[in-house]
């Protein structure tokens, strides 16, 4: 019951974003925060695939034990990759970090790549998945790659391993051929980018684990609390002429 | 009475103040719906203050922590998000209840004589009010609240001669920066705080004075019976404190739906920029205030000249001041006042919301235009109601207070 209006007040707040406006419509994702499968696998894409550039700089690692399920072990042989300043790996309380130079960055890149702990707040899920899924090949571009969302970004297709390589067959950048394949079908790329936007719109706020379990307690508590004051009202207000 | 309240009423009049202000304190018995918004102002104002003071245990006003620190009470502090969510959703809710109250003041000519000082003191509340959601806005330091707080103290660099001088020392600086956030988390959690209260306290005092006025806008004190008790007054406790205690719990419902379910209201509570840290080298596509300053906002922008814009916003807030004069008709509430009046009130309540919508769009040359219109529509209330409120046709007022539930 509480689960099923969970999910009918995300689908509510989701019509209710709006994205900057990008240069193609944005594409629907189904953000579901209790499917703790598409959490852990959307987890295991980002500090595998994103991690070396992107910090997760407001999160930290423990808070994987609760919210995505994990066990400490766990955390620490899959997620947990990076040393501290004393040589020693990461101690699960940190704070997701990477070892990124800025300098080095900002020469490679031209800036430096953002941190990515608020990103589907600030942009929205459904641009994040959208973005994820338009990249094509572009050899005008220094990295070979462009994107129809966000046009002459300077990120480079990290998971075209993954997606492969597309081009567009027309002006309008709507349908594409692929031109080197990926290790997983159109299908199932596009599912584990679900899960990796799943994921990052948890690590946007991790309150939601909690805040749409609770306010349907409190408000429950408080319509019966409202009931009784109503009647309350009532009766000393009988003698009221 | 207890041994102890004879002990402690010789050394300080507690029972008296009770019987007062609360169980011999006659208010009318009439009142409606929008009698609930003073109560509930009060309620909002201990919330801010109380969430205000968890707050700023975790919340550290430095410019290259800020941002970080209020994702950490989102995150690590117990309970953080929930404390930092009543916050700001609390201060919308407060914007939204005192133009309530404020509206309702309009509707039954509670500002009227006796009650211009009670007006007054309620539009300082105001004004202060808005001056700490302003301030406040800045301290979380992300994209929104930087450049929304350049805009607006830029505002002051429109004045002639000082203008410069005077935003260059608001900030503290150049630009906003690490020494306008400090200043503005001290006005912020003590100065404007501390002021509030005492205004607060001088309303209260004010209305307590005079009584309450009441949606039929009769002096209830003018026909008391035998034992000098207005016949149309009910002690405030305990028939008003149990319906207020009705009123609030319904409140929080609405309140607490906010804050569990959409504690950013699709971008109106919390903007969607502001979950940028913030960048002095980067403006956002587009600038807006929150929602409640997006009326005044699009004056502002409606009026092409700077000084000009600048000097139309603060009149549309100045002119509030002088309602009680402005209004002349001494007939109180609209119940029975002209056609003319309900007509200039729904439009001007027309041009506030349609106001409110333009200053929270981007500019177009359309909008603009229709920015303008309702501008005009804004100050013409004003001047009409000027001169038409002297020789209103109004209906006759009965004697008594009339019941309608």
């Amino acid at each position: 019951m509480i689960r099923l209006f969970t999910g009918i007040v995300c689908i509510f707040i989701s019509s209710l974003s709006f994205a900057a406006s990008g240069s193609i419509p944005l594409k629907p994702v189904l953000i579901d925060l209790n499917n703790k499968g598409s959490l852990q696998r959307g987890a295991q894409i980002y500090v595998n695939n994103c991690l070396g550039c992107h910090t997760l700089k407001y999160q930290r690692y423990v808070k994987f034990i609760d919210h995505l399920s994990l066990s400490k072990e766990a955390i620490e042989n899959n997620l947990i990759f990076t040393t501290d300043k004393n040589g020693q790996p990461t101690k699960i309380g940190s704070l997701i970090l990477n070892s990124v130079n800025p300098d080095s960055a900002k020469e490679a890149f031209g800036v430096m790549p953002p941190d990515l702990t608020l990103i589907a707040r600030s942009r929205g899920p459904e641009w994040l998945y959208t973005f994820l899924t338009s990249f094509y090949k572009d050899e005008t571009r220094p990295l070979g790659v462009n994107n129809a969302l966000y046009p002459n970004v300077s990120m480079p297709h990290v998971l075209s391993w993954m997606e492969g390589l597309k081009q567009p067959v027309n002006l309008e950048k709507d349908q594409y051929e692929y031109v080197v394949e990926g290790t997983m079908t159109d299908k199932e790329y596009k599912k584990s980018i679900t899960d990796l936007v799943n994921f990052l719109a948890y690590v946007s706020e991790p309150a939601q684990l909690d805040r749409y379990r609770i306010g349907f307690w409190v408000i429950l508590f408080l319509a019966i609390f409202s009931f009784i004051a109503f009647l309350l009202k009532i009766e000393y207000w009988k003698d009221v002429k | 009475m207890s041994k102890l309240m004879v002990w402690i009423d010789k050394r300080l009049p507690v029972s008296n103040f009770v019987k007062n202000h609360l169980s011999q304190y006659y208010a009318p018995k009439n009142f409606n719906f929008f009698y609930y918004f003073g109560a509930l102002a009060i309620f909002i104002f201990i919330l801010q203050i109380v969430t205000g003071i968890f707050l700023t245990i975790n919340y550290k006003p430095d410019a290259a922590q800020a941002f970080a620190s209020v994702e950490y009470i989102m995150r690590d502090v117990e309970w953080g998000w929930l404390i930092r969510y009543m916050h700001s959703t609390g201060s919308s809710f407060f914007f939204i209840v005192i133009y309530l109250h404020m509206f309702r003041a309009m509707l039954y000519g509670s500002y009227k004589n006796p009650r211009e000082l009670l007006w007054l003191f309620g539009m300082v509340i105001f004004v202060l009010l808005m001056a700490e959601a302003f301030m406040g806005y800045l301290l979380p330091w992300g994209q929104m609240s930087y450049w929304g707080a350049q805009v607006i103290i830029s505002l002051f660099s429109a004045i002639p001669y000082v203008g410069e001088s005077l935003a260059l020392w608001i900030r503290g600086d150049y630009v906003i920066s690490d020494a306008t956030l400090n200043r503005f988390f001290a006005f912020h959690v003590i100065a404007l705080p501390l002021l509030l209260f005492a205004l607060i306290y001088l309303h209260l005092a004010a209305l307590h004075t005079t009584g309450s006025n009441n949606p039929d806008g009769i002096e209830i004190k003018e026909n008391k019976d035998e034992n000098g008790i207005p016949r149309d007054g009910i002690p405030f406790h305990p028939y008003y404190t149990v319906k207020d205690i009705f009123g609030l719990s319904v409140f929080l419902i609405i309140f607490a739906f906010v804050i569990f379910f959409m504690p950013e209201l699709g971008g109106f509570f919390l903007e969607k920029d502001n979950f940028v840290p913030a960048d002095p080298l980067k403006t956002p596509e587009h600038i807006m205030p929150v929602w409640y300053f997006t009326p005044f906002y699009a004056i502002l922008r409606a009026i092409p000249d700077k000084l000009g814009g600048v000097l139309a916003m603060g009149l549309a807030i100045f002119v509030l001041f002088f309602m009680p004069w402005i209004d002349r008709c001494t007939t109180k509430s609209i119940r029975y006042r002209s056609t003319t009046y309900k007509v200039l009130l729904t439009s001007f309540v027309i041009s506030f919301f349609a106001l409110g919508y333009i200053g929270m769009s981007a500019a177009t040359p359309l909008l603009t235009w229709i920015g303008r219109f309702f501008t005009l529509v804004y100050f013409g209330f004003f001047v009409a109601l000027y001169f038409t409120s002297v020789n209103e046709k109004t209906k006759d007022v009965p004697d008594r207070v009339t019941m309608h539930d």
